[in-house]
């Protein structure tokens, strides 16, 4: 560091300081949502400022995971309505998964016809393709429900996942972008090896982009793991169902009264704690990369 | 990465089969030994899950699923899925929204299966079952239990203002000057330093205890158990006729004048304001600690209200308006079936199952809500007196003939989406009530 | 590169092999719906029964419609106000992190909203700013403000919405513009400590016109993204109060999935089409310089 990026010392001391701020207002909430989580309901009203748990119990979290019955669920007011939480888990790593494993794959193959294959018609190709990041999903969205239903795949897996299963413009974009920088000698060799375009594709090209690659994935993860407007359109079925369409009904599934807030934070931590999970294993990995498609 | 070419290809193709695999197993769908059933109040999944058990061990084989919704949401989902074509073969439905069904070919005419089964429509009190006959003649739903409003009120409030419990069997209302109504509200209004409304000196900012409640849904064009006890109670009607009606009466003067009325209420602080009504906490939880004195809900909210702790509460019928009589919607509620079903008998039989004293008694025993079939009702009756309620206030205006019904229109669900946000802007002073006049002319461009 | 080059004539065959399962996939989901919209934008449609072709009226009567005027206005203030803290928050964080350190725990722990759904952040933010339940009130009553309904009132509910979405971007932002930084040469802030420069002239004279291809490729991207918010709204305030939170997503999707009127519906997605590409367009002319190297 050089002498002016450190400065005075109060200079620096008030950097900090707004530093450590914006860090706690970051943080606050997913402590909030653990507060609230342990509290009672009957409890909360009385005790709105308080910063520990009100009237500590753990039945929030039996109650989002089926393990309180019918009666006591709704003595502890909530709805009665269990979340089928490990249900909704696993459609949402399912599907996020399967959309994450096909998109990066295709965006990539077709980023590599945009980016090293010379073919007429190439870059008009590319522009059409490109027109199609400016298109706001809700656009489509409505013939694609049609769509779905139609082809009867309303509340399948299927609905949920195959828009983003083909490509985004943007992974084909983000992609195409990285392998346009890639030197063409490498190619080249192995072309004279005799090898074809997939084998060099599969061989050369892929095992180089490995860190374009898991940005992608990482940022494609997330995205699917947080969409909530195309699951809602077209997979609300319980078996079926995301978690953050879950959320949603949790949400409104009230008694006639006030929200289940205790059970609501509960099932949002739940809902939040694998993406935490992910990133407390790969925090440094996702950071890079985020900061990788920044500078892309 | 291994050095094999066809792994990545492997992977497609087990993931383009998964993909193939799924899309033959609807999720959410209705399984031909399953019949799915929505209903939206949570207070009533016990009561209907006990006649599901009684149902599937009178016909086994045969298993009801039942999904509960919450009332925001479950209009929106119903009519998603009514698209989709996914519907729940059986359905709880509403006087509101079912017009509009039937007129879309999405409800299962019962005619046929009534008449086979010769289950009897003349057992209901009178005009219930003929409600839900739409304007084609046919029926649409088996009624199963009926609402009307009432005033909840705080005993303790009322004795320490120095008001009698009886007084409020007889309190009048205008929407000039409130009548007794607005007096004993004023009266029961108590700011941070104890001043009462109806003093001098009331502090109109800082209200510790107001004297009405205010609902935190503004009951878009209906109002049932917001406003619609005040306005109908001038004479007015919400639509040229009723059921069917195709022209709306929002621009008449006295509703513009009640609303006015009921939005003065929050100007003098006798009334929270619509923002605090809203943020989080019902107007039924709000009353149990101790915000309001007076708060007006429907029969289905008894539990709600005399299940809070340390607060004793009462209920007394609505006030009596310029016309002479009090007044209160009457509403009903029945099961539908989705004409996409792929079980139609067996979606009948849930249905009729519903509507069966068997089914109605049991209801009747968890005392939630009033049963449609009298005897069942008489369960109902002596379940909430055990319990220490007495639901006199709510039939009461049932033998004075004080009920009006639930508007029965078509496009109901755009009147609501018209009518909720202008109702919103006058309550929140943004709008005066003579705006309604403006609301009232698009709601009408609909029927044209 | 001197080597015969047979191959190169068959690069189209190879081509298409590759575009294959992305070519079906931007057909069947982004080309053709795209071109169904459109149709279906002169039709009255119901979904329960085929289309009907009426023309431009779906047009004319959103043209003459109050509502979707308000939601356009509403979509505007959100955009305005959620992108313009965002990314004055986003760069002070980025430029503290700059001069303050490099730590990897910092950085992910800032990233941390950006992790969870919108539908998450808008929960708990809902308990949060509750006007009787929510700490935030509490914390204000303890400094003598009274009680605010975020969420209830109209002239709070969007400015709300806007910052409960900064939280779970700013993070984000801050990372994308600290790469930026990292990649701006110290011998340019060395040159201009030499100079005697001020610590805010440095960062107006040199951080940001150094900065401005990056930030201007993060607005691109926030900008578009941020015009179609609609789970925030979805989850809390559902269009209201009155209709200050009816954004334009929330209010096209009500038409098509509450009212059964996808034509209608359809017409106005067009609109909000055009507008949204025409910004995009004059976005991408501010970015256009030197992106693209093909062959």
């Amino acid at each position: 560091m050089t002498s002016t990026a450190i400065g005075p010392t109060w200079r620096r001391a008030l950097g900090w300081v707004v530093l450590t701020l914006l860090v706690l207002i970051t943080l606050f909430p997913f402590y909030w949502m653990l507060r609230v989580s342990l509290s009672d309901n009957r409890a909360l009203a009385a005790d709105a400022g308080s910063l520990l748990p009100a009237g500590f119990t753990l039945g929030a979290f039996e109650r989002v995971l089926g393990l309180a019955s019918l009666e006591e669920a709704r003595a502890q007011g909530g709805s009665g309505a269990s979340i089928d939480f490990w249900r909704y888990l696993l459609n949402s790593v399912l599907t996020s998964t399967l959309i994450t494993a096909g998109q990066v794959l295709f965006s990539s193959m077709a980023a590599y016809a945009f980016a090293r294959l010379r073919w007429r018609g190439r870059d008009a190709v590319f522009f059409v393709f490109l027109t199609a990041l400016m298109i706001p999903p809700i656009f489509t969205a409505l013939p694609n429900f049609v769509l779905m239903r139609d082809l009867e795949l309303l509340n399948t897996y299927a609905a949920v996942v195959l828009p983003f299963f083909f490509m985004t413009p943007f992974a084909v974009f983000f992609m195409r972008q990285f392998l346009l920088g890639i030197s063409r000698e490498v190619e080249e060799a192995a072309r004279i090896d005799g090898a074809g375009h997939p084998r060099i594709f599969f061989r050369i090209v892929l095992p180089m982009s490995r860190a374009p690659l898991t940005t992608l994935a990482l940022l494609a993860y997330i995205t699917a793991w947080n969409e909530y407007f195309w699951p809602l359109l077209v997979g609300q079925g319980e078996g079926v169902r995301v978690l953050t369409v879950a959320l949603g009904v949790f949400r409104s599934q009230t008694p006639q009264g006030s929200p289940d807030w205790a059970g609501l934070m509960a099932a949002t931590l739940l809902a939040a704690l694998p993406v935490i999970t992910l990133f407390v294993a790969f925090g440094r990995r996702i950071v890079d990369s985020i900061q990788f498609s920044g500078i892309k | 990465m291994h050095n094999k070419l066809s792994k990545p290809a492997a992977l497609a193709a087990a993931v383009s089969l998964a993909l193939a695999g799924c899309a033959g197993a609807p999720g959410g769908g209705s399984g031909s030994s399953e019949i799915t059933y929505w209903l939206w109040d949570a207070n009533q999944l016990p009561a209907y899950q006990a006649c599901a058990t009684s149902f599937q061990q009178a016909n086994p084989g045969t298993t009801v699923k039942i999904e509960q919704f919450g009332w925001a949401d479950y209009w929106n989902k119903l009519t998603t899925d009514l698209v989709a074509g996914t519907a729940p073969d059986v359905f709880t439905n509403h006087l509101n929204y079912y017009p509009t069904y039937a007129a879309k070919n999405q409800l299962l005419p019962l005619d046929e299966f009534v008449s086979r089964d010769a289950v009897p429509t003349d057992v209901y009190p009178e005009g219930l079952a003929d409600l839900w006959t739409a304007q084609d003649g046919k029926r649409y739903g088996l009624p199963k239990d009926f609402d009307t409003v009432a005033l909840f009120y705080n005993k303790k409030m009322l004795a320490d203002a120095g008001v009698a419990e009886a007084d409020l069997a007889n309190l009048t209302w205008n929407p000039q000057d409130g009548g007794t109504y607005e007096k004993l509200i004023a009266r029961l209004t108590v700011d941070a330093n104890g001043v009462r409304g109806d003093e001098p000196g009331f502090d109109k900012s800082k209200v510790a205890v107001h004297g009405l409640g205010l609902d935190e849904n503004n009951g878009a064009g209906v109002g049932q158990q917001m406003w619609s006890m005040y306005a109908l109670s001038t004479g007015w009607t919400y639509t040229d006729k009723n059921p069917w009606g195709t022209e709306f009466n929002y621009d008449d003067p006295r509703f513009q004048q009640t609303m006015a009325w009921y939005r003065g209420l929050i100007d003098k602080g006798y009334l929270p304001s619509l923002a605090t009504a809203r943020s989080g906490s019902s107007v039924n939880d709000a009353f149990g600690a101790g915000k309001y004195a007076l708060s007006t809900n429907g029969s289905w909210m008894i539990n709600a209200y005399f299940g809070h702790d340390g607060v004793d509460v009462g209920v007394a019928p609505t006030p009596t308006g310029p016309s002479g009589k009090r007044a209160t919607i009457f509403n009903g509620l029945a099961d539908s079936i989705y004409t996409g079903t792929d079980n139609r008998d067996g979606a009948w039989k849930w249905v009729k199952h519903l509507a069966s004293a068997e089914c109605q008694k049991t209801v009747g025993e968890k005392a939630v809500v009033f049963p449609a079939l009298p005897e069942a009702l008489a369960v109902a009756k002596e379940t909430f007196a055990a319990k220490g309620v007495d639901i006199t206030a709510f039939t009461k205006p049932l033998d004075e003939g004080a009920t009006h019904l639930f508007p029965i229109t078509d496009h109901a669900p755009e009147v609501a989406a018209v009518m909720g946000p202008a109702i919103d802007a006058v309550l929140t002073s943004q709008a005066d009530p003579a705006s309604l006049t403006q609301a009232n002319e698009q709601v009408n461009a609909l029927f044209r | 590169m001197t080597a015969a080059h047979p191959a190169r004539r068959g690069d189209l065959r190879v081509a298409l092999l590759f575009l294959l399962p992305a070519g079906f996939g931007f057909v069947l989901f982004y080309a053709w719906p795209a071109l169904q919209t459109f149709y279906l934008s002169f039709t009255d449609y119901s979904l329960l029964a085929a289309p009907n072709w009426v023309g431009a009226q779906n047009y004319r009567a959103a043209f003459g419609d109050a509502r979707f005027g308000n939601a356009l206005l509403v979509t505007v203030e959100y955009v305005v106000i959620n992108i313009g803290v965002q990314t004055a928050v986003a760069l002070l964080i980025a430029v503290l992190m700059h001069r303050l350190t490099k730590s990897s725990l910092v950085r992910g722990l800032l990233l941390l909203p950006y992790l969870i759904a919108n539908v998450v952040v808008a929960l708990v933010w809902y308990n949060m700013l509750d006007a009787q339940l929510g700490i935030v009130n509490a914390v204000l009553s303890w400094v003598g403000v009274d009680p605010v309904a975020f969420f209830g009132e109209t002239s709070t509910a969007i400015p709300t919405i806007a910052l409960v979405n900064v939280w779970r971007h700013m993070g984000y932002t801050a990372l994308l513009l600290f790469a930026g930084l990292q990649a701006i040469p110290k011998s340019v802030y060395e040159a201009a400590a030499i100079d005697g420069a001020s610590e805010w002239r440095v960062f107006r004279s040199v951080t940001l016109p150094l900065l401005r291809p990056v930030l201007a490729m993060v607005l691109v991207l926030t900008v578009i993204g941020s015009f179609q918010i609609f789970d925030t709204v979805a989850v809390t305030t559902k269009g209201g109060p009155v209709d200050a939170t009816r954004v334009i997503y929330f209010y096209i999707y009500e038409k098509a999935f509450q009212q059964f009127d996808f034509g209608y519906a359809a017409a106005l997605s067009v609109v909000l089409f055009v507008i949204l590409a025409g910004l995009a367009v004059a976005q991408l002319r501010l970015l256009r310089a030197g992106s693209s190297d093909l062959d």
